[in-house]
């Protein structure tokens, strides 16, 4: 039950046959979303894609991200693993600490944290606004380019490839083994194996590298040298520089990506943060809030009843952060985007333990990746709204999106 | 998210978790920026005491 055929068909009632890779729910899920949130069962269920439990509104979603003894991280990929990925060189290799459960979660997560501390991620901000700037430089010319794969698809890749020390010119190489895991690898299960094994095949060269020949201020090298502290493996370093490849690229690429289309389409906002730039830190908010682009899994540790719902051991649950950022019960106007909005608790980064630890590195990269767009595009609007592609499933945004200025 | 709403009075250690910077009262000239640092804490971590 992995595949695209296995799995299509029309969905006649959402909340007991969901399908979260119909075209049209990848285009826009939002409808579909709020039918189920609004319906007698806002926790759906569907037995498509090996079966998975969808919670639609604010507290729920946020009860089971806190209650995390219950709803594992043993599995966070919103369709089951591949056959294949239980065997082989890199069997035990995960994506700590999202893929941790306590206690290792604890230490998993303590040892990259400081690595995205506000003040450590404030030095990437020179380096991101020059590299958009060059973007820009490349395609300004045109009076036309693609905002998502001239623009937003380039930009967190390279950043991340500086932050783990490894080749920046490699970053198309990067972006495709990521898409091969969290978008196009969800319904091949063929392609989501080769690209793991293409990234973990060129991590474990990083890492041997790193063992002769160590680097001053270099992650890789610092994790490497932690193992005083904590019972660092090799397999732990491995799955730490698979998760920040994996979760720091298509993740913030996607909300660039989806911000631009917004902006694109709504020349109100635009003139609102040329004129109020007090606004950026809200109006990031927001954009995470009304797009947020990624949805996680958790995998049931015991039979329980939640909310009226009978989950069983092993049962998969979709944690569906876009979802409960538009709950009207936690926000107003949740499908308006109020840039200057005062009350935004959103949960766009997850809840609790597994709380993104890139997040600030992610609000960084939006705020500047937008900022200088808006400085050097003040103007710009939709090629065609119809043209335009959209990616999801585990990650939501627009992949083609052309844009005439 | 609260660092940036409210940069004079929440900081952040060395692990990226929230701190209070100053003791006391909120001064008068910063309690918006506090209150927004509130309502937009994804943890309802902060505590307003009127």
């Amino acid at each position: 039950m992995t595949t695209l055929e296995e799995n299509s068909g029309p969905v006649e009632d959402p909340t007991t046959d969901f399908n979260i890779f119909d075209p049209e729910f990848v285009r826009d899920p939002y409808p579909t979303m709020s039918t189920i949130r609004e319906s007698k069962c806002p926790i759906a269920h569907s037995e498509r894609w090996g079966g998975s439990w969808l919670p639609t509104r604010y507290e729920d979603v946020v009860a089971i991200a806190q209650e995390h003894e219950i709803f594992t991280s043993r599995e966070i990929i919103v369709t089951p693993r591949p056959q294949g990925q239980v065997e082989g060189p890199y069997a035990g290799v995960a994506a700590p600490p999202i893929s941790s459960d306590p206690p290792d979660h604890h230490w998993h997560r303590r040892l990259i944290l400081p690595v995205f501390a506000p003040q450590s991620v404030a030095k990437y901000e020179q380096g991101t606004r020059d590299l958009c700037n060059q973007l820009i430089d490349a395609f300004i010319h045109r009076g036309e380019a693609d905002a998502g794969t001239d623009y937003a698809q380039q930009i967190p890749v390279r950043v991340i490839a500086t932050l783990l020390g490894v080749p920046v010119d490699m970053a198309d190489e990067f972006t495709s083994w990521v898409r091969g895991v969290l978008e196009i690898g969800l319904t091949d299960p063929k392609v989501r194996l080769e690209s793991r094994l293409k990234i973990l095949n060129f991590f474990t060269t990083q890492l041997e590298d790193r063992k002769k020949n160590p680097r001053e201020n270099d992650l890789i090298t610092d994790l490497l040298n932690s193992g005083d502290k904590y019972p660092v493996t090799d397999q732990y370093v491995l799955g730490v520089c698979n998760l920040m490849l994996v979760a720091g690229i298509d993740t913030t690429w996607s909300a660039i990506g989806s911000s631009l289309w917004h902006l694109a389409q709504h020349p109100e906002h635009r003139r609102q943060l040329r004129e109020r730039p007090d606004i950026w830190p809200t109006a990031v908010e927001e954009l995470l809030r009304a797009y947020s682009p990624v949805t996680m899994a958790r995998i049931v540790d015991r039979d329980i009843e939640f909310q009226g719902c009978p989950m069983k051991a092993g049962d998969r649950v979709l944690m569906a952060f876009p979802a409960a950022n538009r709950d009207p019960r936690q926000f107003d106007d949740p499908d308006q985007v109020i840039l200057d909005r005062e009350h935004n608790r959103h949960v766009a980064f997850g809840s609790g333990i597994h709380r993104c630890a890139g997040s600030n590195l992610a609000r960084l990269e939006l705020r500047v990746a937008l900022q200088v767009w808006l400085e050097r595009i003040p103007e710009f609007s939709l090629v065609d709204p119809s043209s335009v592609t959209w990616a999801g499933g585990q990650v939501h945004g627009p992949r083609v999106c052309r844009v005439r200025f | 998210m609260c660092s940036i709403a409210a940069p004079e009075v929440f900081g952040s250690d060395e692990l990226g978790h929230a701190t209070v910077l100053i003791a006391g009262d909120v001064p008068a000239e910063l309690q918006a920026k506090v209150r927004r640092a509130h309502a937009n804490c994804p943890e309802d971590a902060i505590i307003i005491e009127e």
